[in-house]
């Protein structure tokens, strides 16, 4: 019988080999998802919102209880991050909304065109702060227990053997924006005002950095997501993307590198065109986490040899799929993808409504 | 006919489409013959963007300053519709507040014809069923980016049939995660992938070439 501090270094080596993009003795399995879990073990959304150390017990043992997991993505998760994150207001259940729905974010024009010269002439530490406290409602003083306890979330699952693989995310000035200004307006910017636009961006990306950097450090984590929402190929004509959302995304990536944290890089929607791209970025380095909305055999055909792949059973077959149907789908990537520089989880989070026997499924397919 | 307005909305010119509007106005042009002229664009801008010319971005921007356009011209568009092809209903489907994929769906089909009644995001059955009644529309589009709001179509869907309504219309639903098994699982007629796909569709079924 192994001890959980020895299957905690098994479980890092695992990773760390397919990180490597060689081949571990079996494919690691590394899930995500936070309303999945409140409703998997009966927790109240509005109790789960509210409550950090609730969130982060129900996580680990919705997973844990589920089968044999290396990791889980995410120790803790609050609503109030995914606010921070993109500066939009999110409705909490038993506050917003009723109690057993979960939480949304809502996003709305809460930045307005005339912040960008605010973000110029006074700085971007001013901009978010001042953001923060008079347009988010105090929003540092509700994330602050989050992040406080992170480091205590980190440790529990280390001693149930559990490997944390990305405590922090870090978004680029482009995800900020288009969450602050909603993404048809910030759209509109990009072409009435671009030269401002990027202005802003260039004084927000060395902020950024810097408190990213920050962030980094304090964690001493394995990994952390770099986040690609609604910067995605899919969503920008190529010139647009080139000028305002790459440039700034690798920048984050290469001194998430340099830190010796591993990125791992979640990117929702669809990348496919810009896949190339991704060779730009540090070899054997990275982990593309992709959401299914790019074709995960693509990923592998165009960045196989360069990075390692995570992925991407979709939230449609969780929540309407059977037990078989995901299974056979995980052994196809498994098989396909795999089984040298592969993680196995599901497309961005877990639903809310995923059938708990079929996240069982994933879980157990790993082993054969 | 304008072509300068045409190929300003085709090419997203913000500019020269603010002043030949402005132009168009003053020499005493119809607004209903103005607004062809965008809706003409808007067609283009709608094949740029099947063929991969234009992105969401560009979409976003042409609904925008077809927006302004509008706008601007003010007067009376009631005879806009006048020849349509028939009328649309379309929402996204109650839980879900996600209009950007809705929006696209409904200008495309505006500009190519259609009658677009838009019920807005978080839309109750009952706002569905209200529609339905009193447009008596050939089509309904659902719109669900959620995979938890996939029970909220089904009992929509439901309660469509059980107001004895189902027989007149043909139901559509789209957004991100859903396909077919998705139409199956809630009892749409189709699911569309595009909002071109949608309005292929319609035009079939209503036989518009
Ligand atoms: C932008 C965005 C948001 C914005 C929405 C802004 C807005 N005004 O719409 C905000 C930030 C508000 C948001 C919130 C949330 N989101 Co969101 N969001 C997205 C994102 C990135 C893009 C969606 C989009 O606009 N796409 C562009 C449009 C053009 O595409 P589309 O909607 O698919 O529409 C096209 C076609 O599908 C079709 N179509 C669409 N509908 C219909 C209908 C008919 C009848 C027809 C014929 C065609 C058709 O035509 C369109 C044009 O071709 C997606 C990711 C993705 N890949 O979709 C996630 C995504 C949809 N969101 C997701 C989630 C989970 C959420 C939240 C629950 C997050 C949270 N915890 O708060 C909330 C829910 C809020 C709510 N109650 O609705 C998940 C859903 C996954 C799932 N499990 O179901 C996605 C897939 C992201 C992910 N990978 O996890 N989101």
């Amino acid at each position: 019988m192994k001890t959980n501090a020895e299957l905690y270094d098994e479980r890092l080596n695992r990773i760390k080999a397919a990180v490597a993009l060689e081949k571990p003795d079996r494919v690691p399995v590394i899930p995500v998802g936070n309303s999945f879990c409140a409703n998997h073990l009966g927790v109240k959304p509005a109790d789960f919102a509210l409550d950090v150390e609730l969130a982060h017990r129900t996580m680990l043992k919705s997973f844990t209880s589920l089968g044999e997991v290396d990791g889980i993505q995410q120790p803790v998760f609050s609503p109030y991050l995914l606010s921070f994150q993109w500066l939009s207001r999110v409705q909490i259940p038993g506050i917003d909304l009723p109690e057993n729905v979960p939480w949304q974010v809502h996003e709305a024009e809460m930045m307005t065109t005339d912040d960008y010269d605010v973000i110029i002439s006074k700085g971007y530490k001013y901009f978010f702060e001042d953001f923060l406290m008079n347009r988010l409602d105090n929003m540092l003083a509700k994330v602050g227990p989050v992040f406080g306890y992170t480091p205590t979330a980190i440790q529990n699952a280390k001693e149930a053997g559990v490997v944390t693989l990305s405590p922090v995310v870090l978004c680029s000035p482009y995800e900020v924006f288009c969450g602050a200004r909603s993404m048809p307006k910030f759209m509109t910017d990009m072409r009435r005002m671009p030269e401002k636009v990027l202005e802003a961006m260039d004084i927000a990306q060395t902020q950024i950095l810097e408190d990213s950097r920050q962030a980094l450090r304090a964690a001493g984590c394995v990994g952390a997501w770099v986040g690609g929402w609604r910067a995605a190929s899919e969503f920008l004509n190529p010139k647009l993307w080139e000028r305002f959302a790459w440039p700034y995304f690798k920048q984050l990536v290469e001194m998430t590198v340099e830190e010796g944290v591993l990125p791992v890089l979640h990117m929702d929607s669809n990348w496919e065109r810009d896949l190339e791209r991704f060779k730009e970025l540090p070899k054997a380095k990275c982990l593309f986490s992709g959401d299914h909305a790019t074709d995960i055999f693509k990923i592998k055909e165009v960045l196989g040899d360069h990075m390692a792949i995570m992925g991407d059973v979709p939230a449609g077959m969780l929540a309407l799929g059977t037990p078989d149907q995901v299974h056979t789908y995980c052994r196809k990537l498994i098989e396909g993808i795999g089984p040298k520089g592969f993680v196995l989880s599901s497309g961005c989070d877990a639903p809310y409504n995923a059938k708990p026997e079929n996240v069982a499924a994933m879980i157990a397919s790993v082993q054969g | 006919m304008s072509q300068t307005l045409i190929n300003a909305m085709a090419d997203l010119d913000e500019s020269v489409l603010v002043s030949e509007v402005n132009a168009l106005k003053t020499q005493g042009v119809a607004p209903l013959e103005i607004i062809q002229n965008l809706q003409e664009g808007m067609n283009i801008v709608g094949k740029r963007y099947e063929e991969k010319e234009y992105y969401l971005s560009e979409l976003i921007m042409s609904a925008e300053i077809f927006k302004e356009a509008a706008a601007l011209i003010g007067g009376d568009l009631s005879g806009a519709n006048a020849a349509s092809h028939g009328t649309f209903v379309m929402g996204t489907i109650y839980g879900d507040i996600h209009d950007i994929g809705k929006n696209i769906v409904t200008t495309v089909m505006g500009c190519n014809g259609f009658n677009v009644v838009d019920l807005g995001v978080d839309v109750p059955t009952a706002d569905y069923i209200k529609a339905i009644q009193e447009h008596k529309p050939q089509v309904v589009g659902i719109s669900c980016l959620l995979t938890t709001a996939f029970d909220g179509m089904k009992e929509c869907i439901e309660s469509i049939k059980a107001a004895g309504l189902r027989d007149n219309v043909k139901i559509l639903i789209g957004g991100g995660p859903c396909d077919q098994t998705t139409a199956d699982y809630v009892g749409a007629d189709a699911y569309c992938k595009t909002a071109q796909d949608c309005v292929e569709y319609a035009k079939k079924l209503m036989d518009i070439k």
